[in-house]
């Protein structure tokens, strides 16, 4: 089955999310200072109506009346203006941060080999790339400024209630235990729903994407009823858990009710015990009771602050997990600029104790054709891969002019070995988009160029905006043959000096299969080349032929010297060139 | 499931109001008396503060204070219970989306949009989810205009001049805040556009890994990636300052409101017109006010994302079926029926007439590849002809009801993808296969060699789009599963390209042997298959120039040019 990708723990995440916003200081401190701003702000009304009840209880007059009204107005501009500050202090800190973290997620997802990719299955990347940074960034919007605004709701009305009275402040402060209770039994219940609540989303996104994706194949073979059915199952089960996440949360808000009951009735409490012992006035038990009560909204907040805090935590968790994955080792030194590639003992399995490849050694001399066949399932493309080093060694080495291929970073590797795999992809955008892929600064008449020699420029030129001509899957589709000729030219473009084909021209069909012949020869014209193929055509012509069986180089030599010497190659000749 | 599918926002967005009604009505009620009481708390300090502290008597206090309690009591059942109805539709609507969305292109008759994989995703997943919300938005709009009306009528009650004061005010500053809402709508709906376009983006990228690495493109393409995060991050920016704005315009207002108030109602206790409760019940639900009127102020925003997401699923919903709506669907004529082209004109081809009997195999040899593209997309009936007729006993393929054309023909694409299961069920998917005949279905495919290969055998899995295979065994399993059909008429494009010549020597033998006596059509130039097969047709320029058996057919130079290679 698939193995996920890993997921941080706890630790590292936190010391992601402080590597992000530590850069970011002058708005970081706005937005603390301006959110202080507001929480005081919303409490001067609060203030205010105490000194207006106590100057009506007093009966001291209009002016008492005015100026506190004067101050709640001045109150509520400063208020405005803070708030409108804050949000975009908190925006300016937080989504470059968010940026460069879906940034580094999805640029370590690149750089980490495909077989890994391919594991996780492409939707578990996806989901971590879309839907945890939709989580996060949701939380950026709501969960944040929530957060800020209540913890400096909260210290001021606490103060506030202190600097009434000390006995009020107190009564105030007995509902910490209460919510600190509720808090104990929810978050240990919530914690490990919500992290199923994730996977079974990423779930729901594979089958997604796996149903969205193959929808045409799918109906051709009257399968997209099942795909259905597996994607209205994800979906359901991620329907129930958030409803058992839900139901959980109500029970904690009920508990949070009933905290609020507590302490109000505290504070009334306190405040009634005072009056009658002459303690305080009525007024300032009004406004400790008030202020208690304007606490209901951001002491609610906090604890949604708590519950949002956990579940998109475990976003940063899976994000964190990616981007905290090993980088692929940089090399300093540059290779020989005209390399040859020798395998020494090269074996592979891809499950423990089932090797694919047993104990290869191949040497491509420079400018070297060299033509790998053999029955389906004998090692090709596994050997193709280990030689353009997409995979990598388990036992043995791969000399690029003599230095292991595992020293190079992905991007000098590229620059001297390329591979052109079975896998067609057309990726959505211009043609010139699918091009540049190798080379992002060829100017128009390269790619022409690159475009004419892989016999491609015929259909180009015919297409609406040439070069310009959106495609992909549901834009222009372009046929398999279509789409192996940009890859072809896109290996013109890198300009490396060693190519492995891996069967370039099986995808094009029969009746397209003879023009990418003629574009892959002219690709590895000049270059050395390792050509994986079942066409025999492109043995016949190579420099040399190497034959593999279950996994081993059984026979090598030229097309003429295996024909003649009536073994394996022979007999697939014999099949090829005339069946019975 | 339903049989008129909204085809504009409104419709979409009344429906997933009104087919959650046994939910929401409940919800709607629960929540609106949850919001009832939390309106009625200030007015319950103030009889506290009035009736019992005030008068010092324990008794009187603690009376009052039952008040509060059954107040508090009523508040958190009908929360707790409220709120999950609501919830509970808001789910079940994004999820009866989500299907629809994904039932659209999975639909047997398909779908035509423009949108790529990774945008419908984000439609079935963010859209999806932001119009169930709908449903939420509306539970707290009600409760908010509810307690405004409750505020109006008790403070009009208690004085009249500050009654209108709040009647007028609150719809005032509401109306001024929309002054800010469209900007925010506007910016939220940019801000979303981008954030799906990076995460399609990303999507498309990671579908192309491995080309992608063959060439060392990851830079490139990560700045790409970066170029359009970057913009989501600017559209973010700008969102968070538009509610800003908002919640500045909001705070300002509502505070002016509450000055005003507290103004009047001071003057008046002064006065001796209001009693101490009194004023502390006016303020205390003014102040409170300011919850409802962020929440109606907000609400036209919110509502706005919502019809935006509308918008665009209804819009996709709407795109139209790739093959012509069958209201007349026919049904096949014959158990054992005949493929026929007659004169067919579209595209490439220029007045093709091919026709394949129930019993025999014909091999088709095409000189381009958009000749045997257009063949199968006509094939798979999801285009007419421009001319002519493509028929499968006395009736078109257009007219054809699906699955019933697809049980009499089955068409294996080129692109042998492989869903994702066990070798198993990608080979067998009803698992109605009995023993002799899949291990028949297998050698004749070379399949077996496959299913050999690993201890698990048939119960091996194949991940997502068969990438752990190599490409000639993906093209074992696509054979194996259209040969497992044992469809009258089988059609095969290219099933050995990708296949070594020993083995497609014996795949032609099982052909034969397992298609005895059904119609069988393959388009390949493999010498062997057209050993295999009983005719050969070969085409050029759109229309059959030959005719014969491969042996027959030999003596030709130019079919000999075509087909030995």
């Amino acid at each position: 089955m698939s193995t996920l990708l890993p997921t941080a723990d706890r630790r590292t995440t936190a010391r992601l999310a402080w590597r992000l916003v530590r850069t970011r200081r002058v708005p970081l401190a706005a937005t603390f200072v301006t959110f202080a701003v507001t929480g005081l702000a919303g409490l001067v009304p609060v203030w205010m109506i105490g000194r207006i009840i106590d100057a009506v209880r007093e009966d001291s007059g209009t002016d008492a009346v005015v100026r506190a009204v004067v101050l709640m107005v001045v109150a509520g501009v400063v208020g405005a203006l803070s708030t409108a500050a804050s949000n975009a202090a908190l925006a300016l800190a937080a989504a470059p941060a968010l940026a460069e973290l879906r940034e580094e997620v999805l640029d370590r997802a690149l750089h980490l080999d495909v077989a890994t990719i391919e594991r996780a299955g492409t939707g578990d990347v996806v989901a971590r790339v879309g839907d945890d940074v939709r989580k996060l960034t949701e939380s950026l919007d709501e969960a944040v400024p929530a957060l800020l605004g209540s913890v400096m709701a909260v210290g001021f009305t606490a103060g506030g209630l202190f600097a009434l009275d000390w006995r009020l402040g107190l009564a105030g402060l007995a509902i910490v235990p209460a919510y600190a209770s509720s808090l104990r039994w929810y978050l240990p219940r919530s914690a490990p729903v919500y992290a199923q609540e994730r996977i079974s989303s990423g779930a729901r996104a594979e089958a997604l994407v796996a149903g969205l994706d193959n929808a045409p194949t799918l109906r051709a073979l009257a399968r997209e009823r099942e795909a259905l059915a597996s994607i209205e199952s994800r979906s359901r089960d991620t329907v129930e858990v958030t409803m058992t996440v839900f139901r959980l949360y109500t029970r904690f808000g009920f508990r949070g009710n009933y905290s609020e009951l507590l302490g109000l009735t505290l504070v009334l409490t306190a405040g009634f015990l005072m009056v009658r012992s002459g303690a305080g006035t009525v007024g300032e038990a009004t406004t400790a009771a008030l202020f208690f009560h304007r606490l209901f909204n951001p002491i609610g907040a906090l604890m949604y602050v708590f519950d949002e805090i956990q579940s998109s935590g475990a976003s940063l968790a899976r994000l964190a997990g990616v981007a905290g994955m090993p980088v692929p080792p940089a090399s300093d030194h540059d290779v020989h600029p005209r390399p040859a590639l020798e395998l020494r003992g090269v074996s592979h399995s891809y499950e423990p104790g089932r090797p694919v490849l047993h104990d290869v050694d191949l040497v491509v001399s420079h400018g070297e054709r060299v033509a790998v066949v053999g029955a389906t399932g004998a090692g090709k493309t596994t050997l193709g891969a280990i030689a353009a080093g997409t995979l990598p060694v388990d036992q043995g080495a791969v000399l690029l002019a003599g230095r292991p291929l595992g020293d190079l970073d992905p991007v000098t590797l590229r620059t001297h070995v390329a591979l052109v795999s079975q896998e067609v992809h057309v990726f959505a955008g211009s043609i010139a988009d699918n091009l540049r892929l190798a080379d992002g600064s060829a100017p128009d008449e390269v790619l022409w160029d690159a475009v004419a020699l892989c016999g491609a420029e015929p259909w180009v030129r015919a297409l609406p905006d040439g070069l310009d001509t959106a495609v992909g899957s549901l834009a222009n589709p372009l046929t398999p043959a279509q789409a192996q000729q940009l890859a072809l030219a896109r290996v013109v473009l890198r300009d490396p000096d060693l190519v492995v084909l891996d069967e370039a021209t099986a995808e094009a069909g029969s009746s397209g299969a003879r023009e990418l012949e003629q574009a892959a020869l002219a690709v590895v014209a000049g270059r050395s080349s390792i050509v994986v193929a079942h066409r025999l055509t492109q043995a016949v012509s190579a420099d040399r032929v190497v034959v593999m069986h279950d996994g081993r180089i059984v026979e090598q030599g030229t097309h003429d010297e295996l024909v003649a010497a009536e073994g394996r190659y022979a007999a697939l000749w014999q099949a090829w060139s005339s069946p019975a | 499931m339903q049989s008129t599918v909204p085809t504009s926002p409104w419709p979409l967005l009344r429906r997933s109001v009104r087919r959650h009604w046994r939910r929401l009505t409940p919800g709607y009620v629960l929540l609106a008396v949850w919001q009832l009481c939390e309106t009625l708390v200030p007015v319950a300090i103030g009889v506290v503060v009035d009736r019992g502290i005030e008068s010092e008597s324990t008794s009187r206090f603690v009376t009052s204070l039952l008040v509060l309690v059954a107040l508090m009591s009523t508040l958190a059942f009908s929360y707790r219970f409220g709120s999950r109805f609501i919830v509970r539709a808001l789910e079940e609507e994004s999820h009866l989306l989500r299907t629809e969305i994904a039932g659209h292109v999975l639909h047997p008759r398909g779908a035509r949009t423009d949108q790529l994989p990774g945008e419908v995703l984000s439609l079935a997943t963010g859209d999806a989810e932001r119009v169930g919300q709908v449903v939420y938005q509306l539970a707290y709009t009600i409760a908010a205009l509810l307690s405004v009306v409750i505020v109006a009528v008790y403070v009009l009650q208690v004085d009249l001049v500050i009654g209108l004061l709040i009647l007028v005010g609150v719809p005032a500053v509401t109306l001024v805040i929309q002054v800010v809402t469209p900007l925010v709508a506007r910016r939220s709906e940019r801000q979303q556009e981008s954030i799906a376009t990076a995460s399609g983006l990303a999507t498309d990228l990671l579908h192309g890994l491995r080309p992608l690495k063959g060439i060392g493109g990851e830079d490139v393409a990560f700045g790409r990636y970066r170029t359009v995060s970057r913009r989501a991050q600017h559209d973010t920016v700008s969102v968070a300052r538009s509610w800003g704005y908002l919640g500045g315009l909001t705070t300002l207002l509502s505070g002016l409101l509450l000055a005003a108030v507290a103004l009047v109602a001071g003057q008046g206790a002064l006065d001796g017109d209001l009693s101490l409760g009194e004023l502390i019940a006016l303020v205390g639900l003014t102040q409170f006010l300011a919850e409802p009127i962020a929440q109606l102020g907000e609400v036209s925003a919110q509502f706005g994302g919502a019809f935006g997401s509308a918008r665009r699923i209804s819009a996709f919903l709407a795109s139209p079926r790739l093959q012509p709506p069958a209201d007349t669907a026919l049904a096949v004529d014959s158990t054992a029926p005949r493929l026929t082209l007659e004169d067919v004109h579209s595209g490439p081809l220029a007045g093709l007439s091919v026709s394949v009997a129930p019993d025999e195999i014909l091999a088709l040899v095409v000189d381009d590849p958009a000749v045997a593209d257009t063949l199968m997309t006509l094939l798979h009936a999801e285009t007419s002809p421009e001319h002519g007729r493509v028929s499968l006993g006395d009736v078109a393929l257009v007219d054809l009801d699906v699955d019933d054309r697809r049980r009499h023909l089955v068409v294996s694409p080129h692109s042998a993808q492989v869903p994702a299961g066990t070798i198993g069920t990608t080979i067998d998917p009803g698992g109605s296969l009995g023993a002799d005949r899949l291990e028949r279905v297998l050698a004749a495919a070379a399949a077996d060699e496959v299913v050999a290969l690993h201890p698990e055998g048939l119960e091996r899995v194949v991940s997502e789009r068969g990438t752990s295979l190599s490409g000639g065994q993906r093209q074992r399993l696509a054979l194996a599963r259209a040969l497992a059909t044992d469809a009258p008429v089988l059609v095969l494009h290219d099933p050995t390209t990708a296949i070594d010549s020993v083995t497609e020597q014996g795949i032609a033998d099982g052909l034969r042997d397992l298609r005895n006596g059904r119609a069988t059509l393959v388009l390949t130039s493999s010498p062997a298959l057209l050993q295999a097969a009983d005719r050969v047709v070969v085409v050029h320029g759109g229309r059959v120039v030959l005719t014969g058996s491969h042996a027959q057919l030999l003596d030709d130079p130019g079919y000999r040019e075509d087909v030995l290679r």
